[in-house]
């Protein structure tokens, strides 16, 4: 091997990686600024921003409807998708092709289509609340990824043991829950995961929903930074990096995470 | 294989009904929405007025050129990446793989945020760029195309590496060193042998690259600002600032057609795959 070889390879990574991670390490560099601005180097250190993301009411309000949305939603599209992806894998269902077509649309359209369409044609005619509506809409969003996740994991899983116990006597619903959930609960909470981070960092659905008072954490991020530029935005960036960089760590250490993904 | 067509259609039926009536219904009546002339029936007016304006021709080629120009640059360098990520040793090749998908579990404003701070008026590019004499004034390079594209090629890189690397994986092992023993030089090897055998997972991560790029709306947003528009910017703009629904419409469903485009293209290929395995097989 040539050295020209041997320098390729550690010098390409070194510039993907600084070009991939680079940036985001500046924002939790500034995060610890004790400057008035947003700026790198950083001026001097401080917690200052950090604890500022805490007290600004705006984040607190925001942060608690996109936890709400990313909990509430990826429980409501698991409700519907577990099903759905049951009959899928283990019945002869009529019409399976276009069920799967719909459940799994939403992830095809550019979000900001899903948002504007429910805006005019659902939210306004029926007039239903905000919240309500991207509710809705961060379930239709998870959807497709908790029956695709959720179906991957039933066709990991023989069939015949839940005929099995069917024929020895259980309940097909018994089955379900005796059987059947307990193997896939690996598959339902990678599910979870991916419909979270998913949710959570969700911009274009939620863009023609959020009204005033009522936003996500991503939307209220970027209404900030156009007004301010302080580095409080970056030390909320990083803290919700380490957040989601948590979360899925400890999917991937505790479950194979993902093996479902 | 249960039978019962009663109870498949009980279980599959909720979730498809909720998609149904929150996300096809809408969406459909949206994208009628272009073709309709509002003294009755059907009509493609719409889509004349949309593309007859120079501002509109302007954004659609740009939103094209950033898609295409990101998707290419991610394949040359997501290559190289995937390349020298196979050959490392299986404990690395874990580790660098793990700081490669890295940022996609960082929300996007907080990627896309980043590059105001490098990019900015005062930024570390123009910093760099005055002390080391490049240039006297700071260079406005914030809200333009390069921006965007930088914005878009970090954002979407790490998706055509993974594609490439699992394309890599799965080349037989010796078909490089075969190669070169036949004499083929490195420009060949990649030419005639590495780039026939990993099609398919350059298609997958390119299609991957030009729909997120087509659909992304926060990269523009932050780093085109409102005058360097791409469809997604200028579809918001339409209905924010103008109110125009239609033209909305019409550029809803122009993204529509180009993600379905890339998308079919996409099963295309892999069911071609496929054949050709079962075929070998």
């Amino acid at each position: 091997m040539t050295v020209a070889r041997s320098l390729f390879i550690p010098l390409v990574l070194f510039l993907v990686i600084a070009f991939l991670i680079g940036p985001f390490l500046i924002i939790v560099a500034a995060s610890f600024s004790a400057g008035e601005t947003l700026a790198f180097p950083p001026q001097g250190f401080s917690l200052r921003w950090i604890a500022k993301v805490f007290t600004v009411e705006s984040f607190r309000a925001s942060f608690g409807m996109s936890m709400f949305l990313a909990i509430g939603g990826t429980l409501a599209a698991l409700v519907l998708g577990i099903p759905a992806s049951y009959a899928l894998s283990r019945y002869k269902l009529p019409g399976a092709e276009i069920v799967r077509t719909i459940v799994s649309a939403p992830i095809i359209v550019p979000g900001i289509i899903v948002g504007l369409a429910l805006l005019r044609y659902i939210v306004v005619p029926f007039q239903i609340g905000i919240t309500l509506a991207l509710f809705m809409a961060h379930t239709a969003l998870i959807l497709p990824y908790a029956v695709r996740v959720v179906s991957a994991s039933l066709e990991n899983l023989r069939s015949d043991i839940e005929e099995a116990a069917v024929l020895l006597g259980s309940s097909r619903l018994g089955a379900f829950f005796r059987v059947v959930m307990p193997n896939i609960r690996g598959g339902i909470l990678s599910a979870f995961i991916l419909g979270f981070v998913t949710s959570f960092n969700q911009v274009p659905v939620s863009l023609f929903l959020s009204g005033p008072g009522v936003r996500t954490m991503p939307i209220d991020m970027i209404a900030y930074m156009e007004i301010v530029f302080d580095p409080s935005v970056a030390a909320l960036s990083s803290l919700l990096a380490l957040m989601s960089i948590g979360i899925v760590f400890a999917a991937e250490r505790f479950l194979g995470f993902s093996r479902y993904v | 294989m249960f039978q019962n067509r009663a109870e498949a259609l009980a279980l599959a039926l909720p979730a498809a009904i909720f998609a149904a009536a929150v996300f096809l219904v809408p969406v459909v009546i949206l994208l009628s929405d272009g073709f309709r002339n509002p003294a009755g029936g059907w009509t493609i007016s719409a889509y004349i007025d949309f593309f007859s304006s120079p501002l509109n021709q302007a954004v659609f080629l740009r939103t094209l050129k950033l898609g295409a120009l990101v998707t290419v640059v991610s394949a040359v360098i997501g290559y190289a990446a995937a390349f020298a990520i196979v050959n490392l040793e299986p404990g690395m090749k874990g580790k660098v793989t793990g700081l490669v998908v890295l940022p996609l579990m960082i929300s996007p404003v907080a990627r896309t945020y980043a590059w105001i701070v490098i990019l900015g008026r005062t930024g570390i590019v123009n910093q760099a760029f005055q002390a080391l004499g490049i240039s006297d004034v700071p260079l406005r390079i914030l809200f333009s195309e390069t921006a965007i594209f930088i914005g878009l090629l970090q954002l979407f890189l790490p998706l055509m590496i993974i594609s490439l690397i699992s394309a890599l994986e799965n080349m037989p092992k010796d078909a490089v060193p075969a190669a070169r023993v036949l004499g083929a030089n490195w420009f060949q090897v990649f030419w005639k042998v590495i780039l026939p055998l990993t099609k398919e997972g350059l298609v997958v991560g390119g299609t991957l690259v030009f729909t997120g790029c087509l659909t992304a709306y926060i990269t523009p947003a932050i780093l085109g600002g409102s005058k360097v528009l791409m469809l997604e910017t200028l579809m918001y703009q339409q209905v924010s600032v103008s109110n125009n629904f239609v033209a909305a419409s019409v550029i809803a469903f122009i993204l529509i057609v180009m993600s379905f485009a890339a998308n079919i293209l996409l099963k295309r290929v892999a069911t071609a795959r496929n054949k050709q395995r079962r075929a070998a097989a």
